[in-house]
């Protein structure tokens, strides 16, 4: 019972530290541009060199051709391959890929199987059951391999050990003991994790007999999906802002309607930078800041 | 090799920075002996300013002589940093700041994409992620609730004294801002956003910042109109007198119009354009006088010069100079601003000034390559490519290529003038950094400039000899043209330094003037071949 409480808690503080980690960021106000090229929106023959609209004369009376084909082939292509490892440093990529979709897989896995045991007993398709077993059988080993090899760059590899943290290794045992657990569950019965979700998924009261393995899986699966939302993994959707807020961001002015309100709110927040050249000891509102040219310091006489 | 905590140690020089790890260059540049002695500081100077991190020193910081002035120091940095994590204060860029901050997974993906950090021979203090690891953990233990316990439980404790800020402040000038690293990241975390912070705290909070970039740049820019100190008249004078000079090498009587309302374009140069490099504003207004373009020059404050430093450090200074230019161009009611050949100044216009000029401040802007690509290739000048008939090579400007996507205009052109044009390895948007972006090509510190002509730029001079490893006589004289006032100064004082003139006969300049150079009409070669 106590597992199964804390698979839940576990499920409400992910569902929840990620959910306020969004809201953050969507509240954030609107900053100033800081796009990054290449960029996968435009014309395809642009983006084959990284070229932008600014490349065309009068670009602002110029009707924007945007991608969506483009950015979704960028990023499966970064999600699934992991391009930018593969690219950047070859090394890590081996590590870094199979532990990255040691992780897909048994997400995938999981999802499906917590479907196949919310549906009525007889809906559960034999094929897709089969499919469920051997994708665990699939994705434990990769996950730990993955896991153990990154261990193993971390340790010793001279471009990443001196920036290694204990959270890094932490972080990297965690995901190592959940696949090894995984792993020897799946020695123990020929579903033996597959079981182990669609017990868990329909919220028993009573577990029946299980063994320290098993209960071990579980409490590691908790504590990662509770721990998850206050780490830097949450890049895992994060990225989605850091790409298509920041780097891809290349969303002119002069097209928005909403460009002018935003600045006007901006400009009435106040500030209290305290150098001489801006509100030097006091506060000041930053329209007031930019309308102080000599940087006399606005906020003096505050 | 130190460990990220090390940056607070108390005693001695960081890193050593040797010569003798630096990137090997090819022949004749091969040999350490011959590089210039560098510069000693004297002991007294050692004294009074901080060169703890490398040996070098970019600002002159001065040490704190006291316990408390040390505390003080350290106080104002904590002031700072709330204010930089604050809506209020840091609304331009608090949502990129928080997003670096909080997702680089230390996987190191970055680093190798870093030109100064591999030019060095991977001297760790110039590592991308070395700052920003240093930055990261100060914020994550003196800035969040229960920071300092999770990071003794992390082990990421870091002191914060005065030898830590003193060093992270110098680093900050030690990337040119570049984003090659940026480019690399798989997260989206960015090095240089976060460089770029904490410049900004050490200046909107503390007031410090390179003297170049702030008292005699953006300062003496809102307060005479340019960074050059040129005001209106002297800048008319100026120009007229170049005037002249078109009529004394070409015959063309041309007058520059100035502050002519309703004009089709404002023109603005970068300023320094128009006393270091004169050919170039020349040249501009040779081909729009021949092509029949309606310009003018605006004589209004900061409406004649182009550079916006506050975008390498300040964002109160950046907003007020973006403002002032835009306020020049709507006085004259032009249709648009066409920005001269200066890389950062069209970043700052045209891309990170986007939200601040809106309404009727939002005049259109456009990069002048645009504009001389149209000419160029519209046949309205008669040019003959064989007048360029010389190896030439294109360097990318970092602010308009990687940070602004214009590749193919210049391109275009220099295919169409340049028989001999060729490209630098890796080139376009994977471009390496001319080694004096973010203010460095204007800093000289107290002995900067030998970090930044033997490390900095030192990527760039092996990609341009590369480039023409095929003609490596100093009789054979070469081109290499840079669309941007602050990379052709790294190029004059880099080649200097190197004395590639002398052993390579590789000269530098701008874009403008290699199309005057082919236009037939004009008898004399506009291109002289003279280093300065
Ligand atoms: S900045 Fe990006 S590539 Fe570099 S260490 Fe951080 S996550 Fe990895
Ligand atoms: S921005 Fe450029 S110079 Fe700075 S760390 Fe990144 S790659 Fe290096």
């Amino acid at each position: 019972m106590l597992t199964v409480m804390l698979i839940s808690v576990a499920l409400v503080v992910f569902l929840a530290g990620n959910l306020v980690r969004v809201v953050k960021f969507l509240r954030m106000p609107s900053p100033l541009r800081w796009e990054l090229y290449p960029i996968p929106k435009g014309p395809q023959e642009r983006q084959r060199y990284g070229g932008s609209y600014f490349e065309d004369s009068d670009w602002w009376t110029k009707p924007r051709a945007s991608s969506h084909k483009s950015e979704a082939v960028f990023v499966l292509k970064e999600v699934f391959l992991l391009r930018g490892v593969w690219e950047n440093f070859r090394g890590l990529w081996l590590w870094s890929w199979l532990l990255h979709w040691g992780l897909y897989l048994y997400l995938l896995i999981t999802l499906f199987a917590i479907g196949e045991a919310l549906l009525p007993a007889d809906a559960g398709a034999l094929v897709l059951h089969a499919a469920l077993i051997y994708g665990y059988r699939l994705a434990c080993p990769l996950g730990l391999a993955g896991a153990l090899g990154m261990l193993a760059m971390r340790s010793w590899h001279p471009r990443v050990r001196a920036f290694t943290t204990r959270t890094g290794i932490f972080d990297l045992l965690l995901l190592g003991s959940i696949f090894a657990t995984g792993n020897l569950l799946l020695t123990t019965g020929p579903d033996g994790l597959h079981s182990m979700i669609r017990g868990l998924a329909r919220f028993p009261t009573r577990l029946g007999n299980h063994s320290v393995t098993w209960h071990l899986h579980v409490c590691l699966v908790a504590f990662f999906l509770a721990y998850f939302p206050f780490t830097h993994m949450t890049h895992a959707y994060m990225k989605y802002f850091m790409w298509h807020q920041v780097r891809w961001d290349d969303s002119a002015s002069v097209h928005d309607p909403y460009a002018a309100k935003e600045l006007a709110v901006n400009l009435q927040r106040k500030t209290s930078w305290a150098a001489a050249h801006i509100a030097a000891g006091g506060t000041a509102a930053w329209s007031e800041i930019v309308a102080d040219a000599d940087g006399n310091g606005a906020g003096k006489r505050a | 090799m130190h460990k990220v905590s090390d940056i607070a140690s108390k005693c001695g020089q960081f890193s050593q920075a040797p010569v003798q790890s630096l990137m090997p260059l090819p022949a004749p540049y091969d040999r350490i002996a011959d590089l210039p002695p560098r510069k000693v500081l004297n002991q007294k100077v050692l004294d009074k300013i901080d060169t703890s991190l490398d040996g070098f020193s970019a600002l002159g910081l001065a040490r704190p002589q006291t316990r408390k002035e040390e505390q003080k120091f350290v106080e104002r940095f904590l002031s700072g940093l709330e204010k930089l994590l604050s809506k209020e204060n840091n609304w331009t860029f608090i949502e990129q700041l928080k997003l670096s901050l909080e997702h680089c997974a230390r996987c190191q993906t970055c680093v190798e994409a870093c030109p100064i950090y591999t030019a060095s021979g991977h001297d760790e203090v110039y590592r991308p992620t070395f700052r920003s690891e240093v930055f990261r953990r100060l914020v994550n233990e003196y800035a969040k609730p229960g920071g300092k316990a999770l990071a003794w439980l992390k082990g990421e404790h870091v002191e914060l004294n005065a030898a830590t800020l003193g060093r992270l402040l110098e680093s900050a000038y030690r990337c040119t801002l570049c984003r090659r690293c940026a480019q690399a990241c798989p997260m989206g975390v960015d090095n240089a956003l976060l460089t770029r912070e904490v410049r900004k705290l050490f200046s909107m909070e503390m007031g410090i910042a390179p003297k170049e970039i702030h008292e005699k740049g953006s300062m003496l820019q809102l307060r005479t109109g340019s960074s050059t100190g040129m005001n209106a008249r002297a800048v008319r004078d100026n120009v007229s007198f170049l005037d002249g000079e078109i009529r004394d090498q070409t015959g063309l009587r041309i007058e520059t119009p100035w502050d002519k309302e309703g004009a089709d374009v404002l023109l603005i140069h970068n300023a320094g354009e128009i006393l270091a490099w004169p050919e170039n504003p020349m040249a501009f207004a040779i081909i729009l006088e021949a092509a029949g373009i309606s310009w003018t020059m605006s004589s209004e404050l900061a409406g004649y010069d182009s550079v916006n430093y506050g975008l390498w450090y300040d964002d109160a200074q950046f907003a007020r100079v973006a403002v002032r230019q835009a306020e020049a161009a709507r006085k004259l009611k032009v249709k648009k601003i066409v920005l001269g050949e200066c890389g950062h100044g069209h970043k700052a216009s045209m891309v990170t000034a986007d939200r601040i000029l809106t309404g009727d401040l939002n005049i259109p802007r456009e990069s002048a390559l645009v504009l001389l690509r149209d000419i160029v290739i519209s046949g309205r000048l008669k040019l003959d490519p064989s007048r360029n008939d010389f190896p030439v090579t294109l360097h990318d400007p970092c602010n308009m290529v990687r940070m602004m996507g214009i590749v193919e205009p210049q391109r275009e052109i220099l295919r169409a003038i340049c028989p001999q044009f060729r490209e630098m390895t890796p080139h376009g948007v994977n471009n390496y950094c001319c080694g004096g972006g973010s203010g460095f090509a204007i800093m000289s510190g107290y002995n900067f400039e030998d970090w930044r002509f033997s490390v900095a730029g030192r990527t760039k001079l092996k990609q341009i000899l590369d480039a023409f490893a095929d003609c490596p006589s100093p009789d054979v004289k070469k081109y290499v043209c840079a669309p941007c006032s602050n990379c052709k100064g790294q190029f004059r004082d880099l080649f200097q330094y190197y004395g590639v003139w002398e052993k390579s006969g590789i000269l530098y300049g701008g874009l403008a003037e290699l199309i005057v150079n082919a236009m037939a009409d004009i008898n004399q070669p506009f291109i002289k071949w003279e280093f300065h």
